[in-house]
């Protein structure tokens, strides 16, 4: 390795690099002249080597070497510094909400700004509701795409479709919420809320989450828009995470005599069940915080209730709609900044949970 | 699967027999007529230097090449009296009838239990006493049954390589295959890992036929009856180990195996 830096750079940048590079320490050089060194090894005690190991290693760090040091750990001590930020000032500005209204502020169902009576309960169980659809639908969408252009596509069709994949998840959000609501709200409302009042109105169990009149707006829209909207995502990390999957173990179980199926269920699903985390996890934090889309297509009615097909609305939804009209100062711009607030650690707790189930696997 | 023996049942000389075998890997032309017979019960050596198509050659008998588009072959492969290139063989039987271990351990995400029972349930329907006697079986065939008694319900990943490979060829002969493939499989292993192998092979032997590709030439002479010795896509001699390592008939067995060149 360090032998192939030699014939680009200096002895000096090459031993940088071996050193960024983070390679074991005998891939180091020193060029001092190699014939002699190679002569110091042979013949000389292992004293001489030492030190001229430790004065190669002293001017490792000096002069620009430092600067870059210096300029990584900056940049990654900023993310700190941003994060924080992004805390305090959430928890700041929404402090006047929870002292208000304490902290069944996030339980409370009522969202009335005349009464200047807040609680984010509304807002809250439609993200979550809304995020759970759309991952729910597009889990299996991912994933059989991305096993399909892993292990049975032809390649040239493959190519094709993975190119497809990667522009989907290129389209600007707001071009989504424009699509949603001229298609999908439209459909919803002529044609899959109808049928579903027709067949299922009388069904105990389905009947109260149908119910509503026919606005094609609501949960489940918005759950639909979100699922075509973070299948690529799932899609492009689940297929890395496929890739990854040695050949010779997937042939090894239908060296076997096992079926596709057999193979997806008992050998590629468990091999891949910490990057399928981590794909599920990208794609409710994509659709916990996804406004643009949502406000398009959910109706932004704040009220709590089981049906998936009544107008709605998203903590991301509520904020983008409301803010521009909420003074500064006001009791109103407190609690959405500490709905903002809930929003985010509802994806840090999203972010937690997936660790605790990656560690499991361990 | 009833309990007569299948390999005691049926023994003929020839477990498997190429012949004019073309393999072809889009437009690359890999295999060249190939002929050559498998005889039961023995164990055949492919060797030649990477890239002479007995990997290739083995990845025929159980079809592993029908899962890549693009990958085809002509000619005849008869076992058991069928032609396995047929377009209409069911594959499931197939590999489970010949089965294949293979370069690196592959356990799979489970217990080493589960690894074991894996594919004998694609196949069969055992009672829970039934499959806890076959998997003790095949372990202990593997001389691995000592070693995990205590923990076969643990994951198979905490295994060492040697006897992950071990377990891998467990796996493969619990389906009761007649044919059994192996695909360099001490090469990601210690010599000592490597010499247990070769001893169950002996063993094997008996009772399967085993086809193996080796890089290990003292591999060949020690576990093989017979020989095969491939050069660029071609078969250039096949014959008893004995005959090949002291006496080969063409000069370039004779140059490979002396180590002139692959």
């Amino acid at each position: 390795m360090s032998f192939l830096f030699r014939l680009f750079f200096h002895d000096r940048t090459a031993n940088a690099l071996v050193w960024w590079l983070k390679l074991p320490d005998n891939a180091r050089f020193s060029s001092q002249s190699s014939s002699r060194m190679t002569l110091a090894t042979a013949t000389q005690p292992e004293e001489a080597r030492d030190k001229a190991g430790l004065s190669h290693s002293g001017s490792r760090r000096s002069g620009p070497d430092t600067a870059f040091h210096l300029l990584v750990a900056a940049s990654a001590l900023l993310v700190l510094v941003v994060l924080g930020g992004l805390v305090v000032l959430m928890g700041v500005g929404g402090s006047q909400a929870f002292r208000t209204f304490g902290l069944g502020f996030a339980f409370h169902d009522v969202w009335n700004p005349v009464a200047d009576q807040y609680g984010a309960w509304a807002p809250l169980f439609g993200t979550i509701v809304s995020t759970l659809i759309g991952v729910a639908i597009a889990l299996p969408l991912a994933f059989g795409t991305a096993f399909w252009l892993t292990a049975m596509a032809p390649p040239r069709i493959a190519a094709i479709v993975g190119t497809a994949v990667q522009l989907l998840a290129a389209v600007p959000s707001i071009i989504f919420g424009m699509w949603g609501f001229f298609t999908i709200v439209p459909f919803m409302a002529r044609t899959v809320q109808p049928f579903l009042t027709h067949h299922f109105r009388h069904v105990p169990g389905i009947r109260f989450i149908i119910h509503g009149a026919p606005f094609g707006t609501g949960l489940m829209t918005a759950g639909l828009v979100l699922a075509v909207m973070i299948a690529p995502f799932m899609t492009a990390v689940m297929r890395d995470v496929f890739a990854a999957m040695p050949a010779m173990l997937r042939e090894s179980a239908y060296g076997l005599g096992a079926t596709r199926w057999d193979v997806m269920w008992k050998v590629v699903v468990p091999w891949s069940r910490t990057g399928m985390i981590g794909a599920i996890v990208l794609g409710m934090g994509r659709a916990l915080g996804e406004t643009m889309a949502v406000t398009f297509v959910i109706g932004n009615v704040t009220a709590v209730g089981w049906s998936l097909f009544a107008p709605r609305s998203t903590v991301a939804s509520l904020i983008a709609l409301q803010f521009p009209e909420s003074p500064a100062g006001s009791l109103r711009l407190s609690a959405l900044l500490a709905l903002g607030f809930i929003l985010m650690l509802l994806s840090f707790a999203s972010l937690a949970l997936a660790r605790m189930l990656r560690g499991d696997t361990k | 699967m009833t309990e007569t023996d299948p390999q005691v049942a049926k023994s003929p000389e020839v477990a498997l027999a190429v012949r004019n075998l073309n393999f072809y890997y889009g437009e690359n032309h890999a295999l060249h007529d190939i002929s050559i017979d498998f005889p039961a019960r023995r164990v055949t050596a492919m060797i030649g230097p990477s890239g002479c198509g007995k990997s290739t050659l083995l990845r025929v008998f159980n079809r592993m090449y029908d899962l890549y588009p693009g990958q085809r072959a002509t000619g005849e492969v008869i076992f058991d009296g069928r032609n396995v290139l047929e377009r209409d063989l069911d594959l499931n039987i197939l590999r489970a009838r010949v089965g294949m271990v293979f370069q690196k351990p592959t356990p799979f995400p489970m217990s080493i239990y589960d690894n074991i029972a894996f594919g004998v349930r694609l196949h069969e329907k055992l009672n829970k006493a039934e499959m806890d006697a076959r998997v003790q079986d095949v372990l202990t065939r593997v001389a691995l049954w000592n070693e995990v008694r205590d923990r076969l319900n643990a994951p198979a990943s905490g295994l060492s390589g040697g006897q992950q490979q071990r377990l891998c060829i467990a796996r493969s002969i619990a389906t009761r295959p007649e044919v059994l493939l192996l695909d360099e499989p001490t090469s990601a292993l210690d010599p000592i890992s490597t010499a247990r192998i070769e001893e169950l092979l002996d063993e094997l032997k008996e009772e399967f036929t085993i086809a193996i590709v080796t890089h290990n030439m003292q591999q060949a002479a020690r576990c093989a009856d017979q020989v095969a010795f491939f050069y660029m896509g071609r078969l250039i001699e096949v014959d008893s180990a004995d005959r090949m390592f002291t006496n080969p008939k063409q000069q370039q067995t004779q140059d490979y195996i002396t180590g002139r060149f692959g």
